[in-house]
């Protein structure tokens, strides 16, 4: 975690004085910034209140298909944003700047919100949403004075990712012309090989994210144990009137057309008029590298994540540092941590580019995203359990194997599938570091949309979707892996 | 089985003071109640006689072995205790079998493992549940698997967290009585905590009674529901009335409930404790004087619970009678004490 | 008894780490199986177009290549991030500039005379560490159905008829290079003058030069500057005729920059004469005849070679601008910043 910065330190250090202070001074940058701010507090705002709002209903409605309906929404996170705007821009060509960027974004982003709030909610107990209606609450006021604090740090939380994503998301800005730090800061190693510069900007990115980072856990509440009862009802009565079945189902199913079935048709029809050329054994291996690659890193990412986790859990102060420290990184652009690896790997000739220091750098870049699951899930894990295992004549570290990680399991898996997720449609550090000849799909997709083939990306991208599908159809069903979860650790929760 | 011994026993949170100057004893192969109201402090005791909380000063033995003194305090898994905490804790990953069979080393054979695991389940009452999940069983049946679950083990001694707190009423008195049987048929040390008197009286050899963060009086059921040390102590194990009284210099006790005449005007003011069902009550006089009316009944089925006004006293006076009793509200009764004269003072208590 | 539920979790990933270990074995293994001579090769030239002849190098010398495809600038980028520790040996490039800059950096090897002298050298680096292999003109793509009359300078688009008609690409390399052209004829000030114009003409911006082709097509804009193979490009991509048609502006115009892609070789790389082969390759006669009927590219060997329907390289009348110094677009990134073009 320190690598990047450190790098970007000792590039921006070599800067002259006179460049850092025309850009840093200069009008532009300071558009960049609002631009920047504006965006991702729109962004920020719209999905969190699409995404709670879509999570409640999922939540309270009696849908049709609710099991369906919940991987469907949840979905678009599998869909890369470059994918996602392409296929929107091929269609509407006039959608561009700003609002088409609040839009995309919006849409690509508030599955985050959704999972979190889900999780959450699974975990409120339903006998006090019961008891306040008896008080004289309606559902709207009832939802606001006692559900919504309950599920608000796993909100925020996911509206934190959200955050991140915005800041570090080169793929949509990009296509809709939308000049953030992050095209800003790509725009000038492409255009001018100004490193330094653009180490500057980086840094300023990052202190942008750290602010947001600290707002986070301020506004973070800290009393833990909201359970009135030892025993909870989690399973809500759903709401089963015609006319709020037919308005939830109308929102969910627009949801769906607009962030998975609209780009996903696109794909497919695009899929179809190429059918007959596809090299399918080359998509097969590029599907194969992605998953080992991805696999990699996700592993490797937990391995990192669990000593840090566990130490802040045990309120060591260096590993709340590096707790904060990941999410940090987490909101640099790839296009940084790329080079900044390049950097550090190339001075290890056997390192570098290699599969190992691939799956390193989606570990480093993902991170946050494990470490905050193994955080929470150790968390969760009620103390009371502990103890009679202790008395049960455990020893800590038998108490830590028999009962906190299998417990914890099913949230820090879901923590890992995350940043499986993102590994796969990770694209400027792949290019960089992949083993050479080591294709992934984002690469082979990048290969023939650089040239405009969009066409021939489609299957590639179609493959990427599908396959990311399987981790994102994994966060959202737990108990497909994991018969104790809903008993003790969240799924898919990123508080 | 081992005999338990505290003595001074302290804890403190940050700067909170949970438990004082705590003692208590309780022989090898005894069933003893803590009993006292919630937040007095008796499941940090238990915690504390767990291993779960070092306690800030005083000593706990397990037979003749010391397990906690300041300098140094035996580890939870080291003290070989079965705990059941409230609700039994079950973990929730592991079905039936695999959370009875959790304290079992790996040195055991998987046949011995087995059979200790089917002998347990069928001393709870529970053989053929072994593949049941915990979140798959009520309330009685998560208490049983915890109890077997800790008795697995061959423990020392069991440590009861309300076990049966969690349960419904009509299930309550079986399970528990099951539950004690079965503790007291292992000739297991128990100590057990609740704030249920009946639940204590009802199972417990020995019954200590705790009122802020120590124990006040310690005994058998009968010593410590006939001879309470005060007032307080003495609502604890069962209702009791308070009835004015005077001490006459001579040493005589006198009360409404004694004589019909009225107090005397010198001598030392107090109260007597007196628990209901030691006032007697018939419609037609006895060898008692002493006249009330009856203002209300209570009926409860098996009993009923009279209030009594006295000429001359605001306050009413309760008694017990037996369930199948023709007494009306307005009807005059009369009313005699049968039972020993708990003189009290300000705050202590003497026959 | 049934085995518990995270036992089961170990298991699967327990299965899951051993399929993992198998395939990258196997990854590995069918990465290493030849003993031949491999070279690496970092390509800003995209794999679509370049890997053919790549393939052909392969089949007629048996060197292997190892090719690492990716943005010219962003691979770039990298060599310079990598210094001498960089495992690449040759680095083909989209554009001079790329080339430029690394060759700022005195990161590549000087090149033999037998390959410097088959390219003209206002195509190659004065410090002769990097050649032109084929060559690229700017242009301006229209729709013929909805533009009559065509411009014949570059001044001309700021004139009133083109008000939000045009799309250009300010972030792109291609256009970044053609304003640096552009200053360097006519300096700063003229430059930052035609910017403005263009600005205030509210231009469409785009990312990419095929966007501008398609946004012909579909009727987005009228006119925009792209270089001249994306017609091309565009219309494989989309399988069909499209309604957009190229032309040059008149002779000399800065608006008809020619740039090259082009090859060098890292002095850091032990496989000089291997490298030097592929270069050798790319500027064959038969070779660079490929290249103008596959990508539409002019050949920077033969004068020739040139693709069908347009006019012959010397006949564009290129403006004479120093390649090399397209490298550096601090200024021109600054001067487009100030404008607020990017």
């Amino acid at each position: 975690m320190a690598i990047p910065l450190v790098y970007l330190v000792r590039r921006a250090l070599d800067s002259e004085s006179q460049t850092l202070a025309t850009v840093v001074m200069r009008r532009k940058t300071l558009e960049i910034f609002v631009t920047t701010l504006t965006l991702t507090t729109l962004v920020v705002a719209l999905a969190t209140i699409i995404g709670v709002a879509m999570a409640w209903t999922l939540h309270n409605v009696a849908l049709p298909f609710p099991n369906l309906s919940r991987a469907l929404v949840i979905l678009p996170i599998a869909i890369p944003s470059y994918v996602f705007t392409f296929c929107w821009i091929s269609l509407f060509p006039e959608l561009q700047g700003f609002w088409a960027a609040v839009f995309i974004l919006v849409l690509s982003t508030t599955p985050f919100v959704i999972l979190a709030a889900l999780s959450a909610l699974r975990r409120v107990d339903w006998s006090q949403h019961e008891v306040a209606q008896t008080l004289g609450l309606n559902t709207f006021a009832t939802f606001f004075q006692v559900t919504l604090p309950q599920i608000r740090n796993s909100v925020t939380a996911g509206s934190l990712l959200v955050a991140l994503y915005v800041l570090s998301d080169f793929g949509a800005v990009s296509l809709l012309g939308v000049d953030t730090f992050t095209r800003a800061i790509s725009n000038l190693y492409r255009g001018s090989f100004d490193r330094s510069t653009a180490a500057v900007l980086a840094l300023i990115l990052v202190a942008i994210s750290g602010i947001i980072i600290s707002i986070e856990s301020r506004t973070r509440s800290h009393s833990k144990n909201f359970r009135s009862s030892s025993r909870i009802i989690n399973n809500p009565q759903l709401i089963r009137n015609f006319k709020s079945r037919a308005i939830a189902s109308v929102v969910t199913l627009v949801y769906v057309l607009l962030g998975l079935a609209f780009p996903l048709t696109l794909l497919i029809i695009r899929f179809f008029s190429n059918a007959a050329v596809i090299d399918y054994s080359n998509l097969l291996r590029a599907a194969l590298s992605t998953i080992i690659a991805s696999l990699l890193g996700a592993f490797v990412a937990l391995l990192l994540a669990l000593p840090v986790g566990i130490l802040v859990q045990q309120g060591s102060s260096l590993a709340r540092f590096a707790d904060k420290g990941v999410l940090v990184v987490h909101a640099l652009p790839g296009i940084v941590m790329g080079l900044a690896l390049v950097a550090f790997g190339s001075e290890f000739g056997w390192l570098y580019q290699t599969l190992g220091l691939l799956a390193f750098a989606y570990a480093l870049l993902f991170m946050a995203k494990s470490v905050g699951a193994v955080r929470t899930s150790l968390s969760r894990v009620p103390q009371n359990l502990v103890d009679i295992s202790a008395t049960l004549g455990q020893t800590r570290s038998q108490t830590f194997r028999r009962i906190v990680l299998p417990l914890a399991a099913p949230g820090i898996l879901s923590g890992t599938l995350l940043v499986f997720l993102a590994a796969m449609k990770e694209l400027p550090a792949t290019l960089m570091l992949h083993p050479t000849g080591f294709e992934t799909l984002a690469t082979e997709m990048w290969t023939y949309t650089s040239i405009f083939r969009f066409s021939e990306a489609a299957p590639y991208a179609l493959a990427l979707v599908l396959v990311a599908a399987i981790p994102t159809f994994l966060i959202n069903r737990p108990d497909l892996v994991n018969r104790s979860d809903k008993y003790v650790s969240g799924e898919g929760d990123l508080s | 089985m081992t005999s338990l011994e505290i003595r001074d026993l302290g804890v403190k949170f940050e700067s909170r003071q949970i438990l004082s100057k705590l003692n208590l004893t309780i022989e090898a192969g005894a069933f003893a109640a803590i009993l006292g109201p919630s937040g007095c402090g008796k499941t940090t005791l238990l915690r504390t006689i767990a291993g779960l909380i070092t306690p800030s000063e005083g000593t706990i033995r397990f037979g003749k072995q010391l397990v906690s003194v300041s300098s140094l305090v035996l580890p939870p898994h080291k003290r070989n205790i079965g705990y059941v905490p409230q609700e039994g804790g079950l973990f929730p990953h592991l079905n039936v079998a695999e959370n009875v069979g959790f304290a079992l080393g790996k040195k055991i054979s998987r046949d011995e493992r087995q059979s200790i695991i089917e002998s347990m389940l069928t001393l709870v009452g529970l053989s053929g549940f072994e593949k049941r999940l915990p979140q798959e069983l009520s309330g009685g049946q998560q208490t049983r698997i915890a109890l077997a679950r800790a008795l697995a083990m061959k423990p020392a001694m069991v440590l009861l967290d309300e076990p049966f707190a969690a349960l419904d009423q009509a299930l309550r008195a079986g399970i528990s009585e099951e539950v004690v049987a079965l503790l007291k048929s292992t000739n297991t040390t128990t100590v057990m905590v609740t704030h249920d008197r009946e639940d204590a009286l009802v199972s417990a050899d020995v019954i200590a009674l705790m009122r802020s963060g120590s124990v006040v009086q310690s005994g058998t059921p009968a010593e410590v529901y006939l001879k309470p040390i005060s007032a307080d102590v003495a609502e604890s194990t069962g209702d009791v009335v308070t009835i004015p009284a005077v001490q006459s210099n001579e040493g005589r006790y006198f009360s409404i409930l004694h004589h019909s005449e009225g107090l005397p005007q010198d001598g030392l003011k107090g109260e007597l404790l007196v628990r209901p069902e030691e006032i007697r009550i018939s419609a037609n006089s006895t060898a008692s004087r002493v006249t009330a009316t009856i203002s209300r009944i209570n009926y409860y089925g098996h009993d009923a619970l009279l209030e009594l006004e006295f000429a001359g006293m605001a306050k009413l006076i309760r008694a017990r009678v037996a369930g199948p009793m023709n007494f009306e509200v307005g009807q005059t009764v009369f009313v005699e004490h049968q039972g020993p004269i708990r003189w009290v003072s300000g705050n202590a208590t003497r026959e | 008894m049934s085995p518990t539920a995270f036992a089961r979790l170990r298991k699967r990933a327990a299965l899951f780490l051993s399929l993992l270990t198998i395939a990258s074995l196997a990854t590995a293994c069918s990465q290493d199986s030849a003993k031949r001579e491999t070279i690496t090769v970092y390509s800003g030239r995209s794999e679509e177009f370049i890997a053919p002849f790549l393939e052909k190098f392969t089949a007629e010398t048996g060197i292997e290549l190892d090719v690492r495809y990716g943005d010219s600038a962003a691979l770039a980028a990298q060599l310079l991030e990598e210094g001498s520790n960089s495992p690449a040996d040759l680095f083909l490039s989209q554009d001079a500039g790329s080339l430029g800059a690394v060759s700022s950096a005195q990161l590549f090897a000087q090149l033999p005379s037998q390959i410097l002298s088959r390219i003209e050298p206002k195509y190659q680096s004065a410090s002769s560490d990097w050649v032109g292999v084929t060559g690229r003109v700017r242009v301006f793509a229209y729709a013929p159905d909805r533009v009559s009359a065509l411009p014949q300078t570059i001044d001309d688009l700021a004139a009133p008829l083109w008000k939000g008609r045009l799309g250009i690409a300010p972030t792109n390399g291609s256009f970044q290079a053609f304003v640096t052209a552009l200053i360097q004829s006519r300096g700063e000030a003229a430059t930052e003058q035609w910017l403005t114009a263009i600005k205030d003409n509210e231009p469409v911006l785009f990312e990419k030069n095929s966007q501008i082709v398609e946004a012909i097509d579909n009727g987005q804009i009228d006119i925009g500057l792209v270089n001249h193979y994306y017609l091309w490009e565009v219309a494989e991509e989309l399988g069909r005729e499209i309604n957009a048609k190229i032309d040059f502006f008149q002779a000399g115009d800065i608006g008809n920059l020619t740039n090259v892609s082009g090859a060098a070789i890292l002095s850091t790389s032990k496989k000089q004469s291997a490298a030097q082969k592929l270069i050798e390759f790319l500027l064959r006669d038969d070779i660079q005849k490929k290249f103008v009927s596959d990508t539409h590219e002019y050949s920077l060997v033969n004068p020739a070679l040139w693709p069908d329907g347009l006019p012959a390289l010397q006949d564009v009348k290129s403006p004479a601008v120093d390649l090399a110094s397209l490298a550096d677009l601090r200024r021109t990134q600054a001067l487009l910043v100030k404008i607020g073009l990017i």
